[in-house]
């Protein structure tokens, strides 16, 4: 376990274990925090985590974790590491089993006095249009080689077949859909799992959300992204499913063989990784690529769900339903990107798990509706707590290559909430605040739990005051649906 | 033989025990069906399969076994609740393995992880711990 003693505070929330802790570390590790937070870091592995990604090859300035950090395999929760080209590494493990998790927030003219009478409708349309849950397939059967479209395309597949519009692609990360995917890199096996998914939410952490902007910081900000005081938003938070939990297993297990080719001294196995300019590396990157734009065409899909379900439910009732996109992010991702390292351009391959990008203003990478604001991040927080919107800064460039936290990272382990926590009970509560509750598992809600979870506003405190993104709007819950 | 749930912030982990790798193999196939379904009398006994696997070595093997398991799971519904192992070496897996169709899971596995995958011997035999993405 690594101790206080072993790490130096560099400022008011950053904190950096010096590269001479371990032998075996290329560059320090380094970490976000608050007073309250670090108590948490410093009681589960999170840390020597994130010291093992220090110790990648090819690793540049040093590895990186937000304050949402916990608890993962191979990589921390919250980890950001980047590896230079053409010979440093791509990890599997430092992308996860559901490539491309990340979350999509939609907005609508709607406020709560509005919808309010019809929120338990809405809340139950949702859930029946919405596939969730374990083994549960969706609406859409794809035909013949129709999968692989998906996992070209992404998004703009959805919405060619009609699920959604080019407004939504235009405010989507890499517009839904990574160049370079190759779907011939995809398993059997994975795209077997794939075929029946898009358009499911799944289970887990995963969930849809409606949603009121509670408060807004940044009223030009938010005015510009779409957001004001009072209006209704939805969430979706999922990922790319069976497919991409696949495709992460099919490589990771792919890369124990090549490991010693490449002479590869790892800490622990779930980092396995191969250079990026090896054809193991360029295959998992083609196929971690097709796996993203599944997830992206997963979450089109259910936009188009949430939006029949708002017409079923609110048409000739509210003066007007229209759900529009505001923006979807990825929070488990690897992707090729150009930053500064002493003063040069470089071109790295920066693994976010559990973490998002969040790009300043003037980059070039941003739609041009948000490209003078800075990217907007989203960070959902635990169920029945609030969720955040945040905008990229231009020192989360310098800082943390682009990168701020993903959402308020788990505190408590998934046995302690099981046991100390009763799913009907939570439910009970949390209706009790107004906040309706969907859920298949009352086990899995239990797990869920908001008491499971580090406190949203202070991982959110950290980012903002360090200057790694800046909050815009608050959003608190009226109804969750799980699988 | 047997298997215990550890504390895992994110995930879950599983410590598993076997007087030999073939009852470790078979605790941790019954470990994560555990995971999976509350109540392991109700699943019907109704369906075989034979599964055969090979890895480079038993971590990967392990690995691989309950992966296999975790697809039935999730692509039929499908819950072994019975499982001979009739041929096993470090590299290689015979097994027939017998469960039915569950309406509900109570939990996917979405990937078995290496994360600090090692087989180690103790007094009564041997022991492993794994870690299940959920």
């Amino acid at each position: 376990m690594v101790q206080k003693h072993d790490f130096k505070q560099l400022d008011a929330h950053l904190f950096e274990v010096p590269a001479t802790f371990r032998e075996d570390m290329r560059v320090p590790a380094r970490f976000y925090a608050d007073a309250e937070l670090l108590k948490g870091i410093i009681t589960d592995n999170s840390l020597q985590q994130l010291i093992n990604t220090a110790t990648l090859p090819g690793v540049v300035k040093y590895a990186l974790a937000m304050p949402d950090i916990h608890q993962g395999y191979g990589f921390p929760i919250g980890g950001v590491v980047a590896t230079a080209l053409p010979d440093g590494v791509i990890s599997p493990g430092g992308v996860g089993y559901d490539i491309n998790c990340g979350v999509r927030l939609l907005a609508t003219h709607l406020n709560h006095e509005e919808i309010s009478p019809f929120v338990d409708d809405l809340a139950s349309v949702l859930y029946t249009n919405c596939p969730s849950g374990v083994g549960k397939g969706g609406h859409i059967k794809l035909k013949g080689r129709e999968l692989d479209q998906v996992l070209s395309q992404g998004a703009r597949w959805a919405v060619k077949k009609g699920f959604g519009s080019e407004a939504d692609l235009e405010c989507t990360e890499e517009s839904g859909c990574l160049d370079g995917a190759n779907p011939e890199k995809v398993s059997p096996r994975a795209k077997d799992r794939g075929q029946k998914q898009v358009g499911t939410l799944g289970a887990g952490n995963h969930f849809i959300e409606l949603d009121i902007v509670e408060t807004v910081l940044e009223p030009g900000i938010a005015q510009r992204i779409g957001l004001q005081e009072g209006q209704i938003a939805v969430q979706i938070h999922c990922g790319s499913r069976g497919l991409g939990h696949q495709v992460c297993g099919d490589y990771v297990k792919r890369f124990q063989k090549s490991i010693s080719r490449y002479g590869l001294n790892l800490p622990d196995r779930e980092l396995v990784c191969a250079p990026l300019s090896s054809p193991e590396g360029q295959d998992y990157l083609a196929a971690m690529k097709a796996a993203a734009n599944y997830a992206f065409a997963n979450r089109q899909v259910l936009t188009f769900h949430i939006r029949r379900s708002f017409e079923q439910v609110l048409a000739g009732r509210v003066s007007n339903h229209h759900v529009f996109q505001i923006y979807d992010i990825a929070h488990n991702m690897a992707k090729i990107e150009t930053h500064q390292i002493d003063g040069k351009n470089v071109q790295l391959c920066v693994h976010r798990k559990g973490a998002t990008r969040a790009f300043g203003p003037g980059s070039p990478e941003l739609p041009s509706v948000y490209r003078d604001i800075g990217q907007p991040v989203l960070v959902p927080g635990s169920m029945g707590t609030a969720s955040w919107v945040l905008v990229g800064t231009r020192e989360s460039m310098t800082q943390t290559f682009g990168s701020t936290c993903h959402g308020a990272g788990r505190t408590m382990s998934r046995k302690k909430a099981r046991k100390a926590i009763r799913g009907v009970t939570l439910r009970e509560e949390l209706e009790g605040r107004g906040i309706h509750i969907l859920a298949g598992s009352m086990p899995g809600l239990a797990e869920e739990a908001p008491a499971a979870y580090k406190d949203v506003d202070r991982v959110v405190e950290v980012v903002h005051t360090a200057g790694i993104a800046k909050k815009v709007a608050r959003l608190k819950p009226i109804a969750v649906i799980k699988g | 033989m047997g298997f215990e749930e550890v504390e895992h912030t994110a995930d879950h982990a599983m410590r598993i025990f076997g007087e030999n790798l073939k009852e470790l193999f078979v605790s941790a196939a019954e470990g994560m069906s555990s995971l999976m379904v509350a109540d392991m009398s109700g699943i019907a006994g109704e369906i075989d399969k034979t599964i055969e696997l090979e890895a480079i070595d038993p971590e990967s093997l392990l690995v691989e076994w309950l992966s296999e398991l975790a697809y039935w799971a999730e692509a039929e519904m499908l819950i072994f609740k019975t499982f001979r192992i009739k041929h096993l070496t470090d590299n290689h897996l015979v097994a027939s393995v017998t469960g039915g169709k569950m309406p509900a899971l109570e939990k996917l596995i979405k990937a078995v992880t290496y994360h600090n995958l090692k087989i180690k011997k103790n007094q009564q035999g041997l022991e492993v711990t794994i870690v299940f993405d959920v």
